[in-house]
């Protein structure tokens, strides 16, 4: 068995299998989705194609020296950003949002991109030496990284992925040792913005809630002022941003306050979605036999309500293990960020495990009925090769860190 | 600064956050799919709502004076649901349905990359002995059914088969191109205006919402039909097309072939619109059997073909009447330029003239079709002046006409036939260019349109098949053409009349359709093909002081344009003015001509 453990200490394989699984789980609920259909007949031959591209770049990625990837930090954030701002004048239209750059036969969306590129960026910056989170100075700095990006998501307008931004930038300041305090910076503007989608009372009450905490940590009356101008900014930007929504957003915003506003639209894919999973019963259906999934009453049910697919054909028992393979990868993955050589490579592990967990939280949770309907994938799972392949690349990334972690800096 | 989180701590609350959402979502799941399994199954398995495509009515159409010339007259339609259908009843269906066997593996194989789920339509129109039947066996044709959709109808009796054109299922590859809107099994417009004019009059889709248990049979409208969505109708088109005469045309077309087109000088609206021979609608559209198809196919006539747009001949002698607005426009010749015509005109070698009218001007020279006057007048004009006549007059170019089905045709300029015989081209082609032979091409469209351009002196607008539409209310909403003024001289229109009057009244060509109440105006042509006999043409508008419509007819290999075309231009100008204007048909002639008596018409 001293084989297995020198492979097992260079090459982590229940990080790799416990992807591995997912993507095959993945290909089958693929077919059994769209082997009915007209246009998407084709997706689990093109998946089964971007994994073996997927494959391919996991393995260079694997192996190049691990410090490329603070080399590759600054120009890969420009570069996103620009092509963040291109996809807006130049982008396709696909359900609502401005997202997609096609060149030739292949399409992609630069917001796959611009997460990673953002995670080594922010990264990057808030492990230099000089950096201090203590000091409100940086963390507008951190700030301003997060939020160029996240900002020129909403003008395509892709909520989904602006989520899982939000999160990066939360996870990253955090783990690099954020104070109370300065959560409480960071977070009470979002607060604020979410209190005052509900209404003015909630707005009132939030930022009552906010004048209880600065006066709790009693800073100085100046910034404290600034602080308070800022959440009551951002509570009033909030319905300007609404309107900035497509409809279908707005309409799925509405239907998660309220969710029999509109049964048939929004509404009813959530519904179609819960009655899929909850007929899945103990042991599924039976792979190709369940009637929601072969009927077609859920909409993108090959992407983001591919989890609704795995519920009812394969159950209880089939969803547990998907959940589980989820909860290995995540804790293996969390358990790597302390072995990282240096606090660089530790912030990226955190990064992308937050872009596996957000997606994860909000996919799953919407299929579920706990979160409203929002399109986002699951990773590793849902269709669509440019995120197979950003995901595979993340992987290859945190696998080459545990390779390299005993190497000299 | 205050609070810090020890490092160690904050991987524990990641730790946490990641465990405590897992064990939600764990929890989460066991709630539905254990405990509330059994509500959501009967919810899966019973009841679902499903939402239940209604067709919108096609749009019908009236003709220029509100009659119903296509309409929808509901028809069965036999359906197949491919998952629940036992192929063993295929033989058996085929008979019963009057369909091609082997039809329905067919329809079942290109069908398949489609849900087998949808119903697909085997047979609209079946039969009601068909229906009987299917009811009767109802219990072993399990996916087998039939509904009541509607069928195209054409009341007046009017054919009309390239105007109106038809409907066919949609394509895959159309299908890809407007999937926002269509699903397979649609019917979408194909040619003619049902294609032009699709979105205007396919309506708006609605829906039913309807539960369905999971093998999809109905078992009760969601909410009562509350949330229900009713299609509605698409807007009915009001044609100019003039019914009475457009059923004429093609009545007189029978058994030829050729085409009739009319046109109100001053509006553009085609009154009639025909081509013969024509192809019934009813059988062509939805799924033509392949029988017919074949027959179709293989009549070298090709019935398919519309001629009155696309059949693009020399207009022959009609072409004269350009030739001589252009040399006026030009100031080349004026009303007293006379040219001598010995019988023939010697350019190379000799070009004849039917006769030796001695010297001519321009208008003897149009009312005796004088060949050797225009071979003289070309030399004068110019090859490229000329085209740009032609062009003015919309010969030799699309006009633009509501139907998709239109050409072009030629009209040659000089880089043409340098293109063909290089620098130095041979003049001589231009002989016989003035007389409108050769390289010119027309169709008899463009004809109608260009005689209703010297009826109206020069003013009109494109030519258009639809007035307006109706909407909902009734209210007609009229459509919006672009105007058109060729920009000529009046004394040029009032000469060139002049010379067509005198064709009819006068002692012309075309004297065998003079009317003694109906001041017709008019002008013969005899396209020469070189492939069989001549093409017969003849253009006219009446009457001739306040003219009301315009006339090209053409008939294919017949012969003299006076013999065979003419007299249909006549009867249904004779129709129309005697139907529109009573008062203006037994007026008595106004006109003085110095008919010369003696002279025998001649057919040019």
């Amino acid at each position: 068995m001293r084989i297995s453990y020198k492979l097992n200490d260079r090459f982590d394989l229940t990080i790799f299998l416990s992807a591995t699984l997912l993507v095959v789980i993945g290909l089958l609920a693929i077919y059994s989705s769209t082997q009915n259909t007209i246009l998407q007949k084709g997706n689990f031959d093109k998946q089964l194609i971007s994994w073996g591209i997927s494959l391919f770049i996991f393995f260079f990625i694997y192996s190049i020296p691990a410090q490329t990837f603070k080399l590759a930090a600054l120009p890969s954030y420009i570069f996103s950003i620009l092509l963040l701002l291109v996809v807006l004048v130049i982008g396709r239209k696909i359900g609502g949002a401005r997202s997609w750059i096609a060149f030739g036969g292949f399409s992609f969306q630069p917001a796959e991109f611009a997460k990673l590129a953002t995670i080594l960026f922010l990264s990057n910056f808030l492990s230099r030496a000089e950096t201090d989170l203590d000091n409100l100075k940086d963390i507008f700095i951190a700030l301003a990284i997060g939020m160029t990006p996240i900002a020129l998501i909403m003008l395509e307008p892709d909520l989904g992925s602006s989520f899982v931004f939000i999160g990066i930038l939360l996870a990253l300041l955090f783990w690099k040792g954020i104070s109370l305090f300065g959560l409480a910076v960071v977070l009470s503007p979002g607060i604020v913005a979410v209190a005052s989608l509900f209404g003015p009372i909630y707005f009132v009450v939030a930022i009552i809630f906010v004048v209880v905490i600065l006066f709790f940590f009693k800073k100085d009356i100046f910034l404290s002022g600034s602080i308070l101008a800022l959440n009551i900014a951002a509570g009033f930007f909030v319905d300007n941003f609404y309107n900035i929504l497509s409809p279908h957003q707005q309409k799925r915003i509405q239907t998660f306050i309220d969710p029999n506003a509109d049964p048939l639209g929004s509404g009813y894919n959530a519904i179609q979605a819960k009655v899929a999973i909850g007929s899945g019963g103990f042991f599924g259906k039976g792979f190709l036999h369940g009637n929601q999934t072969q009927l077609q009453f859920i909409p993108e049910q090959w992407t983001d309500f591919i989890f609704c697919v795995i519920g009812e054909e394969f159950g209880f028992i089939g969803s547990l293990f998907v959940l589980i393979l989820f909860l290995v990868l995540f804790l293996r993955v969390l358990r790597l960020a302390s072995f990282a050589k240096n606090e660089f490579l530790s912030l990226v592990i955190v990064g992308i495990l937050t872009v596996f967990f957000v997606h994860f939280l909000v996919n799953v949770g919407m299929a579920i009925g706990i979160l409203p309907v929002i399109g986002i994938p699951l990773p590793f799972v849902s269709y669509g090769g440019s995120s197979l392949l950003i995901n595979m690349t993340m992987l290859g990334i945190i696998m080459n860190i545990h390779r390299s972690r005993k190497e000299s800096t | 600064m205050s609070a810090q989180i020890p490092f160690f701590d904050r991987k524990k609350i990641f730790y946490g956050i990641i465990i405590a959402v897992v064990s939600l979502y764990i929890f989460k799941l066991f709630q539905m799919q254990i405990l509330a399994h059994e509500q959501f199954d009967a919810k899966a398995s019973g009841n679902s709502i499903k939402a239940i495509e209604q067709i919108a009515l096609r749009g019908v159409f009236y003709d220029r004076n509100m009659k119903l010339l296509v309409e929808n007259t509901p028809a069965y339609t036999v359906r197949i649901t491919p998952a629940e259908y036992d192929t063993s009843w295929n033989k058996k269906i085929e008979t019963i349905l009057d369909l091609d066997n082997g039809f329905i593996t067919n329809m079942l194989y290109k069908n398949r990359i489609y849900s087998k789920f949808i119903p697909l339509r085997v047979k609209r129109g079946a039969d009601f002995s068909a229906i009987a039947w299917i009811e009767e066996n109802s219990e072993h044709l399990s996916g087998v059914d039939y509904v009541i959709e509607m069928q195209r109808g054409y009341p007046f009796g009017a054919m009309g088969s390239h105007v109106f054109g038809y409907s066919k299922e949609i394509s895959p590859a159309q299908l890809k191109k407007e999937e926002e809107y269509y699903q397979p099994g649609d019917l979408i417009g194909s040619i003619g205006l049902e294609k032009k004019y699709e979105k205007d009059i396919r309506g708006v889709k609605g829906y039913n919402y309807i539960l369905v248990d999971s093998r999809r049979r109905e078992v009760g409208k969601y909410k009562e039909g509350k949330n229900d969505i009713a299609s509605q109708k698409g807007n009915d088109l009001v044609l100019s097309i003039d019914g009475e005469l457009q059923k004429i045309a093609e009545e007189e077309l029978a058994g030829r072939a050729g085409a009739v087109a009319a046109i109100e000088p001053f509006t553009g609206e085609v009154m009639v619109l025909a081509s013969s021979p024509q192809f019934d609608l009813n059988q062509f559209s939805y799924v033509t059997p392949k029988d017919y198809l074949r027959q179709l196919m293989g009549d070298p006539l090709k019935p398919q073909f519309n001629r009155a747009s696309m059949a693009a001949h020399p207009p022959g002698s009609t072409f004269k009447l350009l030739c001589a607005i252009a040399a006026l426009d030009l100031g080349v010749i004026d009303p007293s330029t006379t040219l001598y015509c010995g019988g023939s005109f010697s350019f190379g070698r000799s070009f004849k003239c039917h006769g030796a009218h001695g010297s001519v001007n321009v208008i003897t020279a149009i009312e005796k079709s004088c060949n050797v006057f225009f071979y003289q007048l070309i030399f004068k004009i110019g090859l490229d002046r000329l085209k740009e006549y032609a062009t003015r007059f919309g010969l030799g170019k699309k006009l633009g006409i509501d139907i998709n089905e239109e050409t072009r045709g030629l009209i040659p300029n000089s880089a043409y036939y340098e293109k063909i015989y290089g620098k130095n081209w041979p003049r001589g082609i231009l002989v016989s260019l003035g007389i409108g032979q050769g390289e010119v091409n027309v169709t008899p469209l463009q004809l109608a349109n260009y005689c209703g351009l010297i009826a109206s002196d020069g003013k009109t607008f494109v030519p258009h098949l639809v007035k307006g539409y109706l909407d909902e209310n009734k209210k007609f909403h009229s459509y919006k053409y672009k105007e058109v003024n060729v920009g000529i001289k009046q004394e040029v229109f009032n000469i060139v009349k002049e010379g067509m009057f005198r064709v009819v009244n006068g002692a012309g060509t075309g004297t065998s359709i003079k009317i003694s109440d109906i001041q017709i105006a008019g002008k013969t042509g005899t396209a020469q093909n070189p492939h069989g006999k001549d093409h017969a043409l003849f253009v006219a508008f009446a009457p001739y002081e306040n003219p009301k419509i315009a006339v090209a007819v053409l008939i294919e290999n017949a012969g003299f344009g006076a013999t065979w075309a003419a007299p249909i231009a006549k009867k249904i100008i004779e129709t129309y003015v005697r139907r529109t204007m009573p008062k203006t048909a037994v007026a008595p002639d106004k006109k003085n001509v110095d008919t010369q008596l003696g002279v025998e018409p001649i057919a040019d």
